[in-house]
C-alpha cells in the first residue's frame, strides 16, 4: 500500500495528530520534520514543548520529547544543552508561552547567547483556550477578550519578537521570521536555525506565522489571506540577524 | 436505583447539548440530577463524553464506573466508552456511522442494543447537525419519567439563538426528535440485527500514465487548504468522507500538473503526488 508522505521523524502511531483542520502549526511541524530529515540529526535531537496548542506535540516526533511548565520550555532546553552539549535542543512554543509568560526567558536566553534553537508559533491569539487576545494580536483584530477589536491605546501594539531580539543578540545569533504556508522559505529558515546550533555559533530564534481557522472563524481561503496579507504587513517576513557563514 | 447515562461522540456533534437538555428536563421531575462533561484538550476533533445521572436518592459523585444507558454517536467514541460497558447496558448506537469492525468488541459485552441510523436520516431528511436530536428521542424511550413536552421546550430554549438566525432549523430539530423517539419505540431487537455500517470502499488513488495522486481518508481533516492552493483548480471536494466525517478532496487528472502544492500545504500529510 502507498505510504503517506510524512517526515521520517514523525511518529506514525500518533497520527492523525490532534491539531484542528487547517492548522498552520501542524504545517510548521511538518516542515520542521522535513528539515530534521534533511539534516539527519534525529538520533541526537531533544525536543521540548510548552503549554498551549504546542503541547499537542508531546507525541508528535520519534525522539525524546519533554513537555514543560507554561513559558519554561526555553530554560529547560538550555539546561539540557548545558548538561549534554552534543544534543540538538529544540524549544517549541507558542506566542503566549514565548512572548507573555515566558518572555523573560526568551530575552535572557538571547542575551546569554545560549546555543539552542527556539521556534515560536505566532497565530495572533491564545488558540487552545478559545481565542483570547495574545501579545501578537493585531490592532483592531477581534478576539473573545477584545470583541470590538484590540484597542492599541489600551492594550498596546503587537509585540515584534524577532526585531526585539535582533537588537540584543550577539554576533553568532540567527533571528528570523517565516510563514508556514510558504514551504520552501520556512524549510530553509528552519534548517539554518538548526545548522546554527549544530555549528555552535549562537542562539537561534525563528518565529513562524501560522493560521488558526477555528479561532479566527475563517475558511481555508480567508485564513490564508489573513495570515499572508494582513499578518505579514505587521510582521514582515525575513532574516533579522544571520551569521555570514550561514547565508 | 439511579439511572446512569453516558453520551459519547465527536466534539461538535452536539453531545453536550443533548446532555444539557436531558438534565434540564429531568430537573422538572422530583428526581435528583447530575451532569458533567468530559473532553480532551483539543479545540476540535476530540472525543466528547457526557455523564448524566438521574436518581431518587442524593447523588454523591457525578462520575461512575458502569453505565445503564449509553448513546454512541461516532466510531471514534467506541474506544473511549469500552470500560463503562456492562452486560445490562442498553447500547444505543449509530449504525450508519459505526463500522462493523469497531462494534465487534462491544458485541461481546452488551446484550441490549438499539440501532439508529442517525447520521443517514439526519443527512437525508433534516440536517447533519440534527443527528443528535434523533439520539435524544431514542434516549427518551428508555426514560419514561421525563415528559416529551418538557424536552421539546428545553430544545427550543437551547436553540433559541440559532432559531432566531435560521427559523427553518426549529422544525428540523423537533422533527428529528420525534422521529428518534418513534424509531426507538418501534425497534425490535429480535428482528433487527446488531451490526454496524458495512465497510465503504473509498477510492484512494487517482492515476493516469503521468501522475499518481493519493489521498489518505484516515488522515484528512477536510480543511480545504489543498483546494484553494491548487494553481490550476484541479481539486474539489467529493462526496466521500474522511475519518472526521468531513469531505475528502478529489482530483481532476486532466487538469493536474503534479506541481505538488497540495502535498506541501497539507498540515496532516494526507496527500501524496508523484510523477510517474
Amino acid at each position: 500500500m502507498n505510504e503517506p508522505a510524512f517526515p521520517k521523524v514523525w511518529r506514525k502511531e500518533s497520527k492523525p495528530h490532534k491539531f484542528c483542520p487547517g492548522c498552520g502549526q501542524a504545517l510548521a511541524l511538518k516542515i520542521l520534520g522535513f528539515a530534521l530529515d534533511e539534516l539527519e540529526i534525529q538520533n541526537r535531537t531533544v525536543y521540548g514543548c510548552d503549554i498551549g496548542c504546542s503541547l499537542l506535540t508531546w507525541n508528535m516526533f520519534d525522539f525524546d520529547t519533554v513537555q514543560t511548565h507554561h513559558g519554561r520550555v526555553l530554560p529547560t532546553m538550555v539546561g539540557f544543552k548545558i548538561a549534554n552539549p552534543k544534543a540538538i535542543a529544540i524549544a517549541f512554543m507558542g506566542d503566549g508561552g514565548g512572548y507573555a509568560i515566558g518572555s523573560q526567558h526568551l530575552i535572557n536566553a538571547c542575551m546569554r547567547d545560549d546555543k539552542v534553537t527556539a521556534i515560536l508559533i505566532n497565530n495572533a491569539n491564545y488558540a487552545m483556550t478559545g481565542g483570547q487576545m495574545a501579545p501578537t494580536t493585531l490592532a483592531s483584530q477581534k478576539t473573545t477578550t477584545t470583541p470590538t477589536g484590540r484597542d492599541f491605546q489600551i492594550f498596546g501594539n503587537p509585540l515584534h519578537g524577532p526585531e526585539m531580539l535582533a537588537n540584543i543578540s550577539s554576533e553568532g545569533a540567527y533571528i528570523a521570521r517565516a510563514i508556514s504556508s510558504n514551504y520552501q522559505d520556512t524549510l530553509s529558515k528552519i534548517k539554518k536555525s538548526l545548522q546554527n546550533q549544530i555549528d555552535g555559533r549562537g542562539f537561534s530564534f525563528l518565529e513562524i506565522l501560522t493560521m488558526c481557522p477555528v479561532n479566527w472563524h475563517t475558511d481555508a481561503q480567508e485564513s490564508l489571506d489573513f495570515s499572508e496579507k494582513e499578518m505579514t504587513k505587521i510582521f514582515p517576513i525575513g532574516e533579522f540577524k544571520c551569521p555570514s557563514k550561514l547565508s | 436505583m439511579p439511572i446512569k447515562i453516558i453520551l459519547a461522540g465527536e466534539g461538535g456533534q452536539g453531545v453536550q447539548t443533548v446532555a444539557k437538555v436531558l438534565a434540564l428536563s429531568a430537573q422538572k421531575t422530583p428526581k435528583n440530577i447530575s451532569y458533567i462533561p468530559s473532553f480532551g484538550v483539543e479545540q476540535r476533533g476530540g472525543v466528547s463524553l457526557a455523564f448524566v445521572q438521574i436518581s431518587s436518592k442524593q447523588i454523591p459523585y457525578p462520575r461512575f464506573a458502569k453505565a445503564d444507558i449509553m448513546a454512541v454517536f461516532c466510531e471514534r467514541a467506541v474506544g473511549a466508552i469500552k470500560n463503562y460497558l456492562q452486560t445490562s447496558t442498553i447500547f444505543i448506537y449509530d449504525n450508519s456511522a459505526i463500522s462493523e469492525k469497531k462494534l465487534a468488541k462491544v458485541k461481546n459485552i452488551v446484550k441490549n442494543y438499539l440501532a439508529i441510523p442517525a447520521q443517514k436520516i439526519a443527512q437525508e431528511k433534516y440536517s447533519v447537525k440534527a443527528a443528535n436530536m434523533l439520539f435524544l428521542g431514542a434516549l427518551l424511550s428508555h426514560l419514561k419519567e421525563i415528559s416529551f413536552e418538557e424536552v421539546e421546550k428545553q430544545v427550543l430554549k437551547e436553540l433559541e439563538d440559532k432559531i432566531a438566525k435560521k427559523p427553518e432549523i426549529k422544525e428540523k430539530n423537533l422533527g428529528a426528535l420525534r422521529e428518534g423517539l418513534q424509531i426507538a419505540q418501534n425497534f425490535d431487537s429480535s428482528k433487527q440485527p446488531f451490526e454496524g455500517m458495512a465497510e465503504k470502499d473509498i477510492q484512494r488513488e487517482f492515476k493516469n500514465d503521468k501522475i499518481s495522486w493519493t489521498r489518505f481518508p484516515e488522515y484528512c481533516k477536510g480543511c480545504g487548504l489543498c483546494i484553494v492552493r491548487c494553481p490550476v483548480h484541479a481539486l474539489s471536494f467529493s462526496d466521500d468522507t474522511g475519518f472526521l466525517g468531513t469531505p475528502l478532496p478529489a482530483v481532476d487528472l486532466d487538469k493536474c500538473t503534479a506541481c505538488g502544492n497540495c502535498q506541501r500545504i497539507c498540515p496532516d500529510g494526507a496527500i501524496k503526488v508523484e510523477k510517474q
